[in-house]
C-alpha cells in the first residue's frame, strides 16, 4: 500500500470541512479526486500531507507517518500545490538546483527540462514564464526526486488542450513505471485519461468512488461529465 | 550542501534585489564618509568627541537594513507565496531557507561593517580607546538582538503590505532617533529619554561605552535591555510564527 488514510476529518473551527474520509492506493495507481470548490479537496490533500491539523484514525505514507517520519516520507513524495510561486529574481534553473539539494536522490533537472518542453527557459526568470510553463515547472519539480507517489493539485489548470495532452502522456509514462498519482482536477476528459479510479467529494463527504465505468453506471447517466454533475447536484437537493 | 546550495542561491536573489546593496553596503559607507568629513573639522569644536562616537553608530545602519528590513520581508514574502509551505513537504525543513537568507543578510551587514571601518580608519585616522574584540563581540551582540526584532516582525505579521509598514516603522524609527545617523548627542533631553526606548538606542550605547573604554557598569542597563529583547522576540517569535 503507498497510500492509507482512515477516517481522516478536518474542521476549521466549528465547521467541518473533511469528514471521516477513507481511502488507499496501491502502487502504479492513479486516483483522482473530484468536487466543486470548497468540497474539500484540497484540504483533504494537505491533512495527507501533514500540513493541517486534521483528526484520524490513520495516516500512512509509504508504511510511514508523514509527520513523523516527515524526512524519510518526503525523499520519495513529490508535490504540486495548487499555486506555485517563487521568489521574485530566480530563474529556472535555480529553481531546480535549489529543490535537488534537498533531496538525497534527484533525477538531473536538464533532462527533465527538456521532457516538459522548459529546455530553452532554464535561464529565464519563474516570474517571466508563462501560466502554462509555470504549471509544467511545478509539476517538474513534484518529479525530481523521482518520488513513488505524487500529489497533483490542480494539475492542468491554466494548459492549453497540446501541453495538457503532452503532459498527460509523460504522467502515463511516470505511472507505467511505478508512479503512484493523487490527482484533483475538474476536467473530466483528464480524469478519464489518467485516472484508474476516482472519488467525489461534496461538503467534505465521499459521495460516490470507484472506477470511471462504476461511477458512470452508478449514476445511470451517459458520461462522466454527466454523471459527476447529477451525483454532485442530486447530494444537494437531499 | 543542502544549506551551502541554498545561500548561495539566496545570495544571488537578494543580490539582484539591489535594496540590500544599496540600503545596507552603500548608504552606510556614505554616511561614514559623510560623518569624517563634518566632524573632523577644526570649526566644529566639539568634533573629535563627536567623530569617535559616531562610529560605533554608523556600523548599525546596515544591521537595520538587514536584520529590521531585509529579513521581515523576505520571511512575510516566503510565506505569502507560500514558498515555506512547499518546502514543508520535502525532506528539508523550512526553517533551512530561512536561516539561509538570514545568513545573506548577516554577510551583507559584515561587508558592511568592514567598509565603514575601512573608511573611518584609512581615511580619517580613526583610533578606538576601547578593545575591538570586545567591540566586535559587542556589535554581534546587538546584531542579534535586532535581527531577532526583525524575525519577530516577519513572523506575526499577516501579510507583505503589513511587513512593509512595521519593517519601514522600525527601520525608519531607529534610523533617525535612536543615534544610527542623526547624533544621539544632539536631541534635547526629554526626546532622548523618550528615544533611550528604542532597542537600538541602547544597542548603540552600549557600542560607544565599549568604543571609548567606558567602564562595564555604565554597561549594564544596555546588557540587560538587548538581553531582554532577545528573549522577548523570541519567544514572541516562536509562539506566533506561521509557515503559511
Amino acid at each position: 500500500m503507498v497510500l492509507k488514510v482512515k477516517e481522516l476529518s478536518v474542521s476549521y473551527g466549528e465547521k467541518t470541512v473533511v469528514d471521516k474520509i477513507s481511502f488507499s492506493i496501491q502502487k502504479g495507481e492513479v486516483l483522482g479526486i473530484l468536487g466543486e470548490n470548497g468540497a474539500g479537496k484540497t484540504s483533504l490533500i494537505e491533512a495527507v500531507l501533514g500540513i493541517r491539523p486534521a483528526i484520524y484514525q490513520e495516516v500512512s505514507i509509504l508504511g510511514q507517518s508523514p509527520i513523523h517520519n516527515r524526512k524519510q516520507v518526503f525523499e520519495k513524495v513529490g508535490v504540486q500545490f495548487q499555486e506555485s510561486h517563487f521568489p521574485d529574481k530566480m530563474t529556472v534553473a535555480e529553481s531546480c538546483q535549489q529543490w535537488s539539494v534537498l533531496y538525497k536522490h534527484t533525477e538531473p533537472y536538464q533532462s527533465l527540462l527538456t521532457k516538459f518542453g522548459l529546455q530553452d527557459k532554464e535561464n529565464s526568470l519563474v516570474k517571466s514564464l508563462s501560466g502554462g510553463e509555470k504549471q509544467r515547472l511545478a509539476v517538474l519539480l513534484a518529479l525530481l526526486p523521482n518520488p513513488e507517489l505524487v500529489f497533483l493539485d490542480e494539475l492542468t489548470t491554466g494548459l492549453d488542450t497540446k501541453a495538457r495532452k503532452k503532459l498527460w502522456q509523460t504522467l502515463r509514462d511516470y505511472k507505467r513505471e511505478g508512479l503512484s498519482i493523487v490527482l484533483t482536477s475538474h476536467y473530466m476528459d483528464e480524469v478519464e485519461a489518467l485516472c484508474d479510479r476516482i472519488m467525489i467529494l461534496k461538503k467534505g463527504h465521499i459521495i460516490c468512488e470507484g472506477t470511471i465505468a462504476e461511477v458512470i453506471t452508478y449514476s445511470g447517466q451517459a458520461s462522466l461529465e454527466d454523471a459527476y454533475l447529477a451525483l454532485t447536484d442530486e447530494e444537494g437537493e437531499r | 550542501m543542502t544549506f551551502y546550495t541554498l545561500t548561495k542561491i539566496e545570495a544571488k536573489l537578494v543580490w539582484r534585489g539591489l535594496d540590500i546593496l544599496i540600503f545596507g553596503i552603500i548608504f552606510p559607507i556614505i554616511v561614514a564618509f559623510l560623518f569624517g568629513y563634518i566632524m573632523n573639522n577644526e570649526l566644529f569644536t566639539q568634533g573629535n568627541t563627536m567623530f569617535l562616537q559616531s562610529y560605533p553608530a554608523v556600523v548599525t545602519i546596515s544591521i537595520l537594513a538587514t536584520g529590521v528590513m531585509g529579513l521581515p520581508l523576505t520571511i512575510a514574502d516566503y510565506r505569502h507565496r507560500h514558498i515555506l509551505k512547499r518546502f514543508q513537504v520535502t525532506p528539508a525543513s523550512p526553517l533551512t531557507l530561512l536561516c539561509a537568507q538570514a545568513f545573506v543578510q548577516f554577510i551583507a551587514s559584515i561587508l558592511s561593517f568592514l567598509g565603514v571601518t575601512a573608511v573611518y580608519l584609512f581615511v580619517f585616522n580613526y583610533e578606538m580607546a576601547g578593545s575591538f574584540g570586545l567591540f566586535l563581540c559587542s556589535y554581534l551582540f546587538v546584531l542579534i538582538a535586532m535581527y531577532s526584532i526583525g524575525i519577530l516582525i516577519g513572523s506575526v505579521v499577516p501579510d507583505q503590505k503589513a511587513a512593509n509598514l512595521w519593517g519601514s516603522l522600525a527601520y525608519f524609527g531607529m534610523l533617525l532617533f535612536s543615534g544610527a545617523t542623526i547624533p544621539f548627542e544632539i536631541f534635547p533631553e526629554i526626546l532622548q529619554n523618550v528615544f533611550a526606548f528604542l532597542p537600538l538606542s541602547q544597542g548603540i550605547q552600549l557600542l560607544k561605552e565599549v568604543s571609548l573604554g567606558g567602564v562595564l557598569s555604565d554597561m549594564i542597563y544596555p546588557i540587560v535591555a538587548m538581553t531582554a529583547c532577545v528573549l522577548i522576540s523570541s519567544f514572541l517569535s516562536i509562539k506566533y510564527f506561521r509557515w503559511k
